[in-house]
């Protein structure tokens, strides 16, 4: 009975044996065979309501990755990306650009400076700033093109534009090619990202007051450099144009550099690495107001413990004291869902704001702005709607900052565990003690592993030191796993690696590191 | 001298890590909204329950705890339903008894026999080759 249901168009795929059923017998004609496709489509079991099963606003890490697979899961997808070039901020102007300028401007200052001693003599070394700039926006372009390639390949529908709902289902896009269209999602995740928070009374404009979109694009190296903040973005940005000649001082507020989640220790470590390297610090000290009216920018700073004011000159400032949520022409006023105070889309345990099928994602929700989580944000959204359930551990999510010698970290550090009352124990083991960073003359920093007192479990990684980015992801599987620090230990690593200092900081927590 | 191989094997350090097999799907789910575990506040607006109570997507959203024919399990696949928030396979069968005869029209309008167009008809009349013509 049900089979006179079936679309007409569908119904050659079933049982010759159906009975006369009216006029939908006229199916077995030749003319049903080349109705065009519209008319088949016409006649599915599709509701016309809802265009596409999953619709993604903003094409960044988090939206690109959730649609690729959406893609791969079978829905019907489409990705809303009015940059231009997928990627969002990491791709295009954030993790990707600066990775590259970071790694040739240590090439640069290597070569200046750390290549007599390892019996290589070179002469007349000159900065090329626009072929580095070059190189940079290759490797972005790549990149950006690898992605638009994916979604071709995993048939996601890429429209470029700017999205706002109308209403919980529907989306307009202003076309960046002209014009605008609707679309519908069963399904919609808002991806939309971050922008860099301003500094009140310093008007951007990317020449002289620059946030670090236009750090990674400066076409000369400027005299002098102030950075407000002393995160990992404003250190990272710090050490570029440090290397490339700058004069370079970070301004930051608190008593650390390195933004919240960093160890103290490592802290004090990387701070006196990066100011051994040329880099001044004015820690503890809050900038008062900025004014960029004459060729360069006059900063007046305050010393937070009764330290006295003062001026400072620099020919650029960047300002990289955080970044917000970006939810600008969203329309999210149109469907009514909730912001909280720092401006971060409200949602539930599985991505949900209160409309159930509006979930968000990435940098304009909770959790830290980094482009590994969004990453798996996107994911784990996409299997809560396909499969019911999904996973992120937000207590295993690494943080690297990308200064040499690089930083990075996982779970707690000793601060956190002390105000949390968790009795636990410290293993440390210094490079200068590891084989491969002797011969690869890198022996600054060192790996220090927290672990729970008892249990032994491991609560934190903290590595300064060469390679740490990658040395990292073993102490992220190891607290995704709830490792303790002697499986760990008890791991064979390859030697001589700088790997092997992982391995000891280990062993030195559960009991005695061998070669230190 | 050598230990026993009983004492060899007490001595045996076990792993903190244990496989423990293939990842399987867990098996119950609670789609209940809770806080997001990285939310500051661990807290959700009214708003998430207000709007649950009162939406109409693929029936109410919210309502648990209501007595009615169509109150979904509070544990299991899709708590927060009632209509459509039950799993089809546990409506029972979808056949027809005997002598019981289902209407096209009692079902949504998008399920509905779609009219002819003129196109189709023309399509059926020629043959096919009116559309090439």
């Amino acid at each position: 009975m049900l089979k006179t249901l079936v679309p007409r168009a569908s119904r050659s795929l079933l049982s010759t044996k159906a009975p006369h059923l009216g006029p939908a017998n006229l199916r077995t004609a030749p003319s049903f065979q080349i109705v065009s496709q519209n008319q088949q489509r016409r006649r599915g079991y599709a509701s016309e309501a809802s265009d596409y099963d999953i619709v993604f606003i903003g094409g960044g890490v988090a939206g690109y990755v959730g649609a690729i697979k959406a893609g791969q899961s079978g829905l019907k997808t489409a990705c809303i990306e009015k940059r231009g070039t997928l990627g969002g901020t990491c791709l295009n102007v954030g993790c990707i650009p600066s990775k590259s300028l970071l790694n040739n401007s240590h090439l640069y200052h290597q070569i200046l400076h750390d290549t007599k001693k390892r019996g290589i003599d070179v002469n007349d070394v000159k900065l090329n700033l626009a072929q580095m700039m070059k190189a940079k926006d290759e490797s972005v372009a790549g990149l950006t093109k690898g992605v638009e390639f994916l979604f071709k390949k995993n048939k996601v529908d890429y429209i470029k534009g700017t999205g706002s709902f109308v209403d919980e289902h529907t989306i307009k896009v202003n076309l960046t090619e002209g014009g605008e269209t609707e679309i519908k999602g069963k399904n919609i995740v808002i991806a939309t990202g971050s922008e860099t928070t301003p500094f009140p009374g310093l008007e951007i404009d990317e020449k002289k007051v620059i946030t670090s979109t236009g750090a990674i694009a400066l076409q000369e190296v400027p005299k002098k450099m102030i950075v407000i903040g002393g995160g990992i973005i404003g250190l990272e940005m710090a050490s570029v144009w440090s290397r490339l000649g700058s004069e370079v001082t970070v301004v930051e507020f608190l008593g650390q550099i390195g933004g919240p989640g960093m160890d103290l220790d490592i802290a004090k470590q990387s701070q006196k690495l990066l100011a051994k390297q040329g880099i001044k610090f004015k820690v503890n000290t809050k900038v008062l107001k900025g004014n960029a009216s004459g060729d360069g920018v006059k900063l007046d700073v305050e010393a937070a413990k009764g330290g006295k004011n003062e001026t400072l000159e620099a020919d650029v400032v960047l300002v990289a004291i955080g970044r917000r949520p970006y939810t600008d022409g969203l329309g999210i006023e149109n469907i009514g869902i909730e912001l909280d105070e720092r401006k971060r889309l409200v949602i539930d345990q599985e991505y949900r704001t209160k409309i159930p099928h509006i979930r968000v994602i990435g940098d304009v929700t909770f959790g830290p702005m980094l482009a590994h989580k969004a990453e798996e944000e996107g994911v784990a959204a996409v299997e809560f709607i396909t499969k019911g359930y999904g996973h992120v551990n937000y207590g295993a999510i690494p943080s690297v900052m990308y200064t040499h010698p690089e930083v990075a970290w996982v779970g707690q550090n000793e601060a956190e565990l002390k105000s949390a009352g968790v009795n636990y124990k410290v293993g440390t083991f210094p490079f200068t003690a590891n084989s491969r960073a002797k011969t690869n003359l890198e022996t600054d920093g060192l790996v220090k592993i927290l672990a729970d007192a008892e249990t032994d479990r491991i609560l934190g990684v903290h590595i300064i030191g060469p390679n740490a980015g990658e040395m990292i992801a073993e102490g992220t599987l190891a607290l995704e796993y709830g490792a303790s620090s002697e499986d760990v230990a008890r791991t064979c690593h390859a030697h001589p690696t700088l790997a092997e200092a992982f391995k000891e900081a280990a062993m030195a927590t559960y009991s005695h590191a061998i070669h230190f | 001298m050598r230990p026993s191989l009983i004492l060899r094997a007490t001595q045996h350090r076990t792993p903190l890590i244990k496989f423990i097999g293939k990842h399987n799907p867990p098996k119950t789910l609670d789609h209940t909204p809770k806080p997001h575990p990285a939310s500051p506040t661990h807290s959700l607006p009214d708003s998430f329950k207000t709007y649950r109570s009162k939406a109409q997507q693929h029936g109410p959203l919210g309502g648990q705890g209501h007595a009615s024919p169509f109150q979904a399990p509070t544990s299991g696949i899709m708590t927060y339903g009632r209509i459509g928030g039950t799993p089809g396979e546990l409506l029972g069968p979808v056949e027809p008894k005997d002598g019981e005869y289902f209407d096209r029209n009692d079902l949504p309008k998008r399920f509905w026999r779609a009219q002819w167009t003129e196109e189709e008809i023309e399509a059926v009349n020629s043959g096919g080759a009116g559309l090439f013509a």
